[in-house]
């Protein structure tokens, strides 16, 4: 036991230098400077949204129209000249606007008639990120609000009987989401968009924490061979199976620290971005119903959730790192690592983009036993199906994982028993046996 | 002149092959306790792959070799607790200290802390490297390394060290404290099994020296004994002499 220790520290010793934890720490801190930044733009989008408005009627409802729109949270600016699409980039450059509206001759007197009338508006459009167009998103909502402000204007002259809201809102909606045996009143589209944010970056932190482990243990072992160690170090008095396992150890270790510090910095991002969305403190009331919703709806992770997880996760890097022992075993160098790791990236990745694009049960049946073979679809699945209930599929996942560790494990200590770690190499020209 | 008593090393009918190559193809060899035994021959004649077997590090494909009784093919970890072994191209842990790597070697050799910190005490004592042993051994030399390694290897006092050309690279005078460093401690006890192409560093080590040529051994004695066989002034003409007949039995 104290043998293993040695070793085990040694291993360690190699794994945690600068070299290796640098790029490491250096995306946690960029994810968490994201996370701040994301919040530092709600502060600027907090600031009033322009909009330049061309008033070319000037009656009340045009009135009615501009009031809607300052209503509905923009700032407008009255603009002279008309505009149309030669002249709109001017325009909204002289009113320092990317929004602007313009109000037809006759609006007032036509709507009183009872013809429709249009309104047009131009949007410059400057970025395609979803923080960077809350103008754009603004301008939709407060295009809403003039309708149907316009519309109680108009039918408070026809119908003073009837209330506003009957003419602006006479259908209440209310929905009702149903998932698994749970139900709650919500939208089933703000509940989808909710969970997918939310649970966003875990399949993100699963691949890079498998990544990382497979890479740092392929490389542990061609490093000792390019350094001409391994010779050494297979001559101790240790058995082969404690120098196996205690690379093993280490970069588990390492990898479980990493997915950690990766699921830290990920969710300092995931803040960031739910406080750009929300403004102020009704949306923090807003983000504490939903957490309710959720709740009621089964779709948090419970400390046991998490636990499940965590066991699919610690299943898939043992996984990982026993087929990326081998791997390692062929390599002459650590330039040769990269290469070498590319089957175990492939049977990654596989499963990492199925589960983001579609369900796996729409797959054809022999198409979905081939991906469900692949040992490393279990932990993408896995958040999924804890929130659904299934916990028969996590527990089989972890139990099918962990025999293909078994057997890696087996066929790795092998290797390390046999003339082949010293003697593999990658040419298939001079085959021995 | 075979020590009595029973050998420390015992090798039988030894073969190793490489695909269609016979790497060592038959060698039978004993090494006495406190006995110098060195392997010499032309380059790829097998001496590596055979003290990598009897390290424990190659499996043989036919073959015995017993140490102390014990058998290195049926039971390698009890082998490896009877060996050390330095090999011929060998690195050192580049981001630990000299200090640290001999420590290191120690705590894996013996569980005992105060036998580990003796060990310790005679790798830093063997090694003449002094306020250097601090040094991140990424900032050695070639020669320092080989040096440190060296006095790893004989550092755990091993029943049986393997050395493949244990002194390449060192420069005379160091290469001149570590023989006589090693055949101190084989007058202690320690029996060595090593391979050299320096022929006047097997001359003051070895008490038998075995010739090995295209993997089978030609002839065995001391240094003397040979000299006299071949008719020859020194060992450099009876290398030469049995390489020749290795070429023609390779033939
Ligand atoms: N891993 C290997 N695969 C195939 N052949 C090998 C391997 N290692 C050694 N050989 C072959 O076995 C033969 C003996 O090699 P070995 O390294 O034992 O020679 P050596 O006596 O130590 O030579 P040198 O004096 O050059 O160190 C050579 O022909 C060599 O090409
Ligand atoms: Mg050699």
């Amino acid at each position: 036991m104290r043998r293993f220790l040695v070793l085990l520290k040694k291993e360690l010793g190699e794994l945690i230098n600068l070299q290796t934890l640098l790029p490491f720490a250096v995306v946690v801190l960029m994810f968490m400077g994201l996370g701040q930044t994301l919040s530092s733009v709600n502060a600027e989008a907090d600031a009033s949204v322009v909009v330049a408005v061309a008033d070319r009627d000037g009656g009340v409802l045009a009135g009615v129209v501009t009031a809607a729109l300052e209503q509905a949270g923009l700032e407008p600016v009255a603009v002279t000249s008309t505009i149309d699409d030669s002249t709109a980039a001017d325009i909204l450059d002289e009113a320092g606007a990317d929004i602007a509206v313009e109000i037809p001759e006759g609006f007032s007197a036509a709507l009183a008639a009872g013809e429709q009338q249009h309104v047009e508006s131009w949007a410059r459009v400057r970025n395609f990120s979803i923080v960077g167009n809350q103008d754009i998103a603004a301008l939709g909502t407060a295009l809403e609000v003039v309708n149907s402000t316009v519309a109680a204007a108009i039918g408070a002259e026809a119908a003073p009987d009837v209330p506003p809201v009957m003419l602006q809102r006479p259908v209440i909606t209310s929905e009702h989401v149903m998932v698994g045996d749970n139900t709650a009143e919500a939208s089933a589209s703000a509940v989808m968009g909710f969970v997918s944010q939310q649970t966003m970056f875990i399949p993100i932190v699963l691949f890079l924490v498998i990544v990382f482990a497979a890479q740092m243990i392929a490389t542990a072992v061609a490093t000792e061979k390019e350094n001409k160690t391994l010779e050494t170090l297979l001559s101790y008095p240790v058995s082969r199976t404690s120098i196996v396992t205690s690379k093993m150890v280490a970069a588990g270790l390492v990898a479980l620290l990493a997915a950690g510090a990766y699921m830290f910095g990920m969710s300092e991002y995931m803040n960031g971005i739910e406080s750009s969305f929300s403004g102020g403190p009704g949306s923090e009331a807003a983000l504490q119903a939903s957490d309710a919703v959720m709740r009621q709806l089964g779709l948090t992770f419970s400390t046991s959730d998490y636990l499940m997880l965590g066991l699919t996760l610690f299943a898939s890097i043992l996984t990982a790192l026993a087929i990326a022992i081998i791997l390692g075993a062929f390599a002459e160098n650590v330039k040769s690592v990269g290469t070498l790791i590319m089957p175990l990236m492939v049977l990654l990745l596989i499963p990492y983009f199925l589960t983001m694009f579609l369900d796996l049960s729409v797959l054809p049946d022999a198409a979905r036993y081939a991906v469900l073979a692949i040992p490393f679809t279990y932990p993408f699945i896995t958040g999924p199906n804890l929130f659904l209930g299934n916990y028969g599929i996590v527990w089989w996942g972890i139990g099918y994982q962990l025999v293909w560790f078994a057997i890696f494990v087996t066929m790795a200590a092998r290797v390390f028993s046999s003339d082949r770690i010293l003697t593999m190499k990658l040419s298939w020209g001079r085959k021995k046996k | 002149m075979t020590p009595a008593g029973q050998p420390v090393l015992q090798v039988l009918a030894l073969t190793k092959r490489y695909g269609d190559l016979e790497a060592v193809a038959g060698i039978d060899f004993e090494v006495a306790a406190g006995e110098i035994f060195a392997l010499i021959g032309p380059n790829g004649a097998g001496k590596t792959t055979t003290l990598r077997m009897v390290a424990t590090i190659l499996k043989p494909t036919s073959g015995e070799i017993l140490a102390n009784g014990c058998d290195a093919v049926a039971d390698p970890d009890r082998m490896r607790q009877q060996i050390s072994y330095l090999p011929e191209e060998a690195g050192a842990y580049k981001n630990l200290k000299a200090i640290d790597y001999l420590r290191f070697v120690a705590d894996i050799f013996f569980e005992d802390r105060e036998r580990a910190a003796r060990a310790v005490a005679v790798g830093r004592e063997v090694s003449g490297l002094g306020d250097r042993l601090d040094d991140k051994l990424g900032s050695y030399s070639k020669g320092m390394t080989r040096k440190l390694l060296l006095a790893r290897t004989v550092m755990t006092e091993p029943a049986l060290a393997i050395l493949d050309e244990p002194t390449s690279g060192l420069d005379v005078i160091n290469a001149i404290e570590l023989r006589e460093r090693i055949k101190q401690m084989a007058r202690d006890g320690m029996s060595v099994l090593l391979s050299s192409h320096n022929m006047l560093e097997i001359e003051y080590l070895s008490d038998r020296v075995a010739m090995i040529a295209a993997g089978r051994i030609h002839a065995t004695g001391t240094p003397a004994e040979l000299k006299e066989r071949y008719s020859a002034e020194n060992l450099e003409q009876v290398f030469a002499q049995v390489a020749r007949d290795g070429k023609e039995v390779v033939r």
